[in-house]
Order: C-alpha cells, then sequence, then structure tokens
C-alpha cells in the first residue's frame, strides 16, 4: 500500500511539473516536491495520466517493416497494425484481441523475418557467396557428379556457451545405384548395413555421432563407407554356407516347387519315365513350366493378393492340362 | 344410438386397420405366393437336384439334398449352424455357387490316371468354404466314389484328452478317441464299398492279432473301431491301402479325399506332453497319415481342401489366404494346386437366400420383409453367409 501511493505522489509530481514551468527540474526536485505534499490533492480526475496514441495509427501503409521490426522481439500490440486475436474465447464472445494479450507475448514470433527482411539479409550476405556452376542445371545432373549427400547442422544461439552438442551429428546419404557394385556385393551390402538402408529410394544413410567434434564424425562416414564398400566386394569362406533362409529372394531352381512340379509331370507322362535328365530338360523348357515359374516366384516375392493368386491359378490349370 | 354409431365406426376403423395390416402381410405373401408362387418357386429353387447336372444357370439357387444322403454322406461333415438349420427347416437345402461349380466341371473334366490334383478352397471367415466342400462330396457321392472325409483338421491338433505313445513309432502319439469317431463316420459313409475292398498287405496289432492279406477293408475298420488302443494305427493302414488301391486299373472306385481344415496338417497344436511341452503335429499318427495322403503320389482321384482361420490356432484372425494359412511348409507340400477363392455372397446370391429365409418363414420381423429390412441386412452382414444367418437367427 505504501508503495502504490507513494507511485501515486510520483504522477501526481510529474504532472505538476508538465504543468507549472518549471522545465529544468530534476526527479529528485519533483519527488521532494512532492513528499512536501502532505496529503493528496483532490484533482485526480483532472490529472489523468495521457495516453499517447498507438504507433499503429501512423503507419503508413508502405513503409519499411523491417525498421519496425529489426531483430527478435518480443509481440509489441501497438507496433503489429493486425488485429489478431488469441487465447481461449470467453463465453458467449470470442478469443481476447491483441491489447495486453500475454499469449501472444509469450510466443516466439516471426515479424523480424518477412521476405522483405530475408531478401536484405540475402543482398547482405552476397558478396560473400560465389556462383552457382552453369553446368549444374538439373538434380539428375547434381547426383551423378555429386552422388555422395552430406547433411550437417550449424546452431546459432546465444547463452551462456555458444557451442551446441547437436552440430557434431553428421548424415551421409548415398545412392547404392552410383556405386559400383556385382549382385554379391550388393546383396553382402544390404545385409551388412541393415536398417540403414531403404529400399523403395535405394539410399544408404550413415549417421554418425560418436565423435565430438564434426570433422571427425565426418572423417569417421566417410569411413566407414569406404570400409563398406570394399568388404562388400570380398568373398569369405563362410560364405559358401548361405542357406534357403538366408536367400533375400526367391529362386524357383532347386527348390521344393520345381521338385513337386517335376514329379508330378513324370508321372503324368507315365510312358516316358527313362531319360532322366534330357526328360528334365525338356519339361523345364515348355512354356507352361515357364509361366508356372514365374507365377511362383511373383507369389513368393510379392506377397499373395487376388492378382497373384489368380494367375498362379491359370498357371497350375495350364501345366496340368486341365 | 350415438354410441352404438360410434362403437360400431370405431368396430370399422379398427376392423379396416387390422385388415390393412394383415391384408398387406397376406397380400404380400399372396402376391409372393399366387401370380409369382410358381416363379418364386423356381427364383431361388432349383430344378436340377441332381449336382452333376446344375450348370451356371443354377447359381444362386438352392437344391435339396435328400434325406438319406445326409444321413450317410454327412454324419461328422456339416458345420454346425446348418446342421441346426436343417433340423429347423426339415429340408437340407444347399446353395449353388460359383466355386463349388468350378470344381465339379474340373472334376468332369480331369483324367484319372493322372495323379491327384488338389484343390483349395479359400476365402474370409463365414464365406461358405465348408458348405462348397460339401456340395462337391455331394457331386463324388452321387457319382459313386469313395468319400474319405477329415471334417475338422484341426480338432485332432487340439483338446486331446487322451494321448497315447504310438506302438508301431514310439517317437510318434496316438489319438485313440478321435480315430474310433471317424472311423466311425467312415463306416457310415461307406458302407457299400467296405465289402468289396480287400487289403494288399497284412498288418500286425499285437502279438495275436493280425489282419491277413486280402481281408475286408470292413474288417479292418472294426478292428479299429473295437480296439481302441490301436485304432489310429487303422486309420493310418485304411489311408495307406486306400491310396495304392485307387489308382490301379483293377480298382472299382475312384477316391475323393475331403480334408477341412487343411492347414492345421502344418501349424501348431496346443496339445502338450507330460513334461508340458508342445507336440508338434508331424508326431501325431493321425497327422502324419493325412500328410501322406495330401501328396499327390496316387492316381485316380481329386484331393478337395478348405483352410479355416476360424479353428486354426496362432494364425491372425484376418488371414484368409493360403500362404498365409499353410505357411511355408504347407505350400511346399501342397504346391502344385488350384487355389479356388470363395467370396461373399453376390447380388443374386443374396436375394436367393433372403428369399429362402422369407418362404420358410425363418424372417418374423414385419420390418424384415421390406426394402430398407434388407437393405439394412445388406449393410449388417456385408453379404458374408455366416453373418447374415448370425443376423437372421433373431430376426
Amino acid at each position: 500500500m505504501a508503495s502504490y501511493s507513494t507511485k501515486a505522489f510520483l504522477i501526481l509530481g510529474r504532472i505538476n511539473i508538465s504543468r507549472s514551468r518549471l522545465q529544468n527540474a530534476t526527479n529528485r526536485a519533483t519527488y521532494v516536491s512532492v513528499l512536501s505534499m502532505n496529503s493528496p490533492t483532490g484533482n485526480r480526475a483532472s490529472c489523468r495520466y495521457q495516453v499517447g496514441v498507438p504507433r499503429t495509427e501512423k503507419m503508413p501503409v508502405d513503409q519499411d517493416w523491417t525498421a519496425v521490426y529489426p531483430s527478435a522481439a518480443p509481440f509489441r500490440p501497438n507496433a503489429v497494425p493486425l488485429p489478431v486475436r488469441m487465447g481461449y474465447p470467453i463465453k458467449g464472445g470470442v478469443a481476447p484481441d491483441k491489447k495486453a494479450n500475454l499469449e501472444l507475448i509469450k510466443i516466439p514470433n516471426f515479424l523480424h523475418l518477412t521476405p522483405a527482411a530475408i531478401k536484405k539479409h540475402c543482398e547482405a550476405l552476397k558478396p560473400f557467396c560465389t556462383e552457382w556452376p552453369l553446368a549444374l542445371d538439373t538434380d539428375a545432373k547434381c547426383d551423378e557428379h555429386f552422388p555422395i549427400k552430406v547433411q550437417t547442422t550449424h546452431f546459432v544461439s546465444a547463452g551462456p556457451s555458444l557451442r551446441n552438442p547437436s552440430a557434431r551429428i553428421v548424415h551421409l546419404k548415398v545412392k547404392l545405384s552410383s556405386l559400383n557394385l556385382d549382385d554379391h556385393a550388393r546383396k553382402k551390402m544390404i545385409k551388412l548395413v541393415g536398417s540403414r538402408y531403404c529400399k523403395k529410394t535405394d539410399i544408404l544413410t550413415i549417421t554418425t555421432d560418436s565423435c565430438p567434434l564434426r570433422k571427425q564424425n565426418y572423417d569417421y562416414a566417410m569411413y566407414l563407407l569406404t570400409v563398406l564398400y570394399h568388404e562388400s566386394w570380398k568373398i569369405e569362406g563362410w560364405e559358401a554356407e548361405k542357406t534357403v533362409a538366408d536367400m533375400e529372394e526367391y529362386s524357383w531352381e532347386n527348390s521344393p516347387s520345381q521338385r513337386n512340379l517335376l514329379d508330378t509331370l513324370t508321372r503324368m507322362k507315365v510312358v516316358e519315365e527313362e531319360g532322366g535328365e534330357e526328360v528334365r530338360q525338356q519339361l523345364l523348357g515348355q512354356a507352361e513350366v515357364q509361366e508356372y515359374k514365374d507365377s511362383v516366384t511373383r507369389l513368393k516375392n510379392e506377397g499373395e493378393n487376388e492378382d497373384t493368386l489368380l494367375q498362379y491359378k491359370e498357371a497350375v490349370k495350364k501345366v496340368l492340362k486341365l | 344410438m350415438a354410441l352404438q354409431r360410434l362403437s360400431l365406426r370405431v368396430r370399422q376403423t379398427i376392423n379396416h386397420a387390422r385388415a390393412l395390416h394383415s391384408t398387406s402381410f397376406c397380400q404380400q405373401q399372396e402376391a409372393l405366393a399366387d401370380h409369382s408362387y410358381p416363379d418364386q418357386f423356381s427364383i431361388f429353387r432349383s430344378p436340377e437336384h441332381d449336382p452333376a447336372s446344375q450348370t451356371e444357370n443354377h447359381i444362386g439357387q438352392f437344391y435339396t439334398v435328400p434325406a438319406s444322403h445326409i444321413h450317410t454322406l454327412f454324419p461328422h461333415g456339416l458345420p454346425l449352424r446348418y446342421q441346426q438349420q436343417i433340423k429347423t427347416f426339415n429340408e437340407a437345402c444347399v446353395m449353388i455357387r460359383q466355386p463349388a461349380l468350378e470344381v465339379i466341371s474340373y472334376l468332369k473334366q480331369t483324367d484319372y490316371n493322372k495323379p491327384a490334383l488338389r484343390y483349395i478352397f479359400y476365402g474370409t471367415n463365414g464365406s461358405g468354404k465348408t458348405m462348397s466342400l460339401c456340395h462337391t462330396i455331394h457331386f463324388c457321392y452321387t457319382q459313386g466314389w469313395l468319400v474319405l472325409h477329415i471334417p475338422d483338421a484341426h480338432r485332432w491338433v487340439k483338446n486331446c484328452k487322451e494321448l497315447l505313445q504310438s506302438s508301431f513309432n514310439s517317437a510318434r502319439f496316438d489319438q485313440p478317441l478321435q480315430a474310433t469317431e471317424w472311423l466311425r463316420n467312415f463306416r457310415i459313409t461307406n458302407e457299400s464299398f467296405l465289402t468289396k475292398i480287400k487289403t494288399k498287405h497284412r498288418y500286425v496289432w499285437t502279438k495275436r492279432e493280425f489282419t491277413e492279406e486280402g481281408s475286408l477293408l470292413g474288417e479292418l475298420v472294426d478292428q479299429g473301431i473295437s480296439r481302441v488302443k490301436s485304432s489310429s494305427d487303422v486309420v493310418g493302414a485304411v489311408m495307406k491301402e486306400l491310396r495304392l488301391q485307387s489308382g490301379q486299373s483293377d480298382a472299382a472306385f475312384r477316391l475323393v479325399v475331403a480334408v477341412d481344415g487343411v492347414n492345421a496338417l502344418w501349424g501348431r497344436s496346443t496339445i502338450k506332453k507330460e513334461d508340458k511341452t508342445a507336440v508338434d503335429p508331424d508326431e501325431l499318427t493321425l497327422i502324419h497319415n493325412a500328410r501322406k495322403l495330401m501328396k499327390n503320389d496316387w492316381n485316380g482321384g481329386a484331393i478337395i481342401t478348405t483352410l479355416s482361420q476360424t479353428g486354426s490356432l496362432y494364425s491372425p484372425k484376418l488371414s484368409y489366404r493360403p500362404q498365409e494359412l499353410l505357411g511355408q511348409r504347407g505350400f511346399d507340400c501342397m504346391d502344385p494346386f488350384i487355389p479356388v477363392s470363395v467370396p461373399n455372397y453376390s447380388e443374386k446370391e443374396f436375394e436367393s437366400c433372403y428369399l429362402y429365409y422369407i418362404d420358410r418363414h425363418w424372417l418374423q420381423h414385419p420390418q424384415s420383409h421390406t426394402e430398407e429390412g434388407k437393405k439394412e441386412l445388406i449393410f449388417l452382414s456385408n453379404r458374408n453367409p455366416w453373418m447374415l444367418d448370425k443376423i437372421c437367427a433373431f430376426l
């Protein structure tokens, strides 16, 4: 209460100063003159604090906005000429308006990053940039000449320390089709990297964050790529023990399906049971058998749906001559 | 006077209203019955009761299976709800549908000197696979074939009360109760054949009991039913004999092997051994012998099967396609087979079923006779036969 009343006195004091012609009176003198007054004056109604016209009314339409918000600043309702409303609507009404709206002040705003401001930033940065090479005008050409793409993030913030530990993370993306890999090497590479390879986009992503500095992580990622490439080209002794369960896709040769079909076909032609190998080759060469082989491979690789099942049914009917 | 007139008028209006209500109902029925009674009767009832002469024109219509056939052929094959329906309606009407007709046409065309062809009915739950199988078996029965029908292979891999170690092969397990039950039903279905077929091998059951070569199959089956302990081995012997004999040129019969829920043969089982480890279906004699039957190394017949998710163990609810339910091993065993899809009712088939239920007075609720009621039924059941049956049960 005491502070409240002293504030009232101070205001009164200032008003007195503006009224009186004591232009050079300092604040200290004002306080003294106010404090010397024993009772608050009764002319509070006349001493109303003059609220100025908000700046928004004086803003021309084609003003330079970058001057209003040159840098990040909290929301100032008298400086933003937009009729913004924010917050939970009051009962039977709408959200509160922008005057003294804490919700608008709390949130981050990007009023300092309008397109005009960005343009100015770009113009300021242009002297430090070099020109984009004209030969690289399409994405395909960029991929062809620069297949490895390295993505890093730089952080700028003001605080007790300028460093950000997330700045050390390096993502290295490369398309496997741009690497020189044969069939075995490609399969081995995919098995080695596991979940880092995306089948749909054929992109291998190596993310490194084990070293403390960005440069170290980048070197490590390049090293990993080199090692993976060379290792996948090598053929180890134990790779000969690859079983059917390890295979990435289904192959019809030497599968139970092939055996079953040949058994059935040989039994269907009961007369010509001799011949063995030749009969097998002859049977395998038939068009219906090829069709059957395609349908089974499609069924196993693509999974089952009405389409593949219908194709399989037709192929079986043809092979078994129904 | 006024009161009398009033009461008269009230009575008139009541009568009028009652008449309206009942006559509209009766009119509907009469209309349905009268001027289109012969049409109505033939819209959903097929004139052909013999599966052999049914064609695609009859799709959607019902044909009646004679009661005698039901008792012999299906002591154990029909779905439970359908058996109840037979009792309620006093007749067994089967809808003629495209999948069954397709398989019957293939059966008519095949050359029986070639190895047996395998057909698999697949479809979502309740779409009519078991009924299609029964329709096809009825066809085979009317053609005089020997029917080896395993009603539900899932019942052999779960809820087994007695598990004996097999005397024939000590690594395997016997299921005497299921085996005797199956032998009894087999005997009912194939009475006529049991006196004609002779065994080709000699079977020794115990030190003193044996079945000589050349004895009748009927004796073998009786042996299995009476001696419960060796019944699973008898089942195996019966299957082996039939398989060997069916393709021969001097055989008097054609064999159709019908298995419902064939994915149970390669699935998992919930039966546990005494030390609480699960039993692999491989180790059950019945399953082992059934798997041997599924191979197409015999001639002179057909193997018709259905996949079933409803009774299957450890399989996801929405899976219905062959590879999903059969698994890798099952697919490799059954390959090459002809998959036959059994979809939900088409519009025509739904109409037919709906009219059949009305005709049998199964749909009692007055609103179910209206167009909106019909649309509601379509919406609620999605034209799935099982769902439709469930919904109509309390209408």
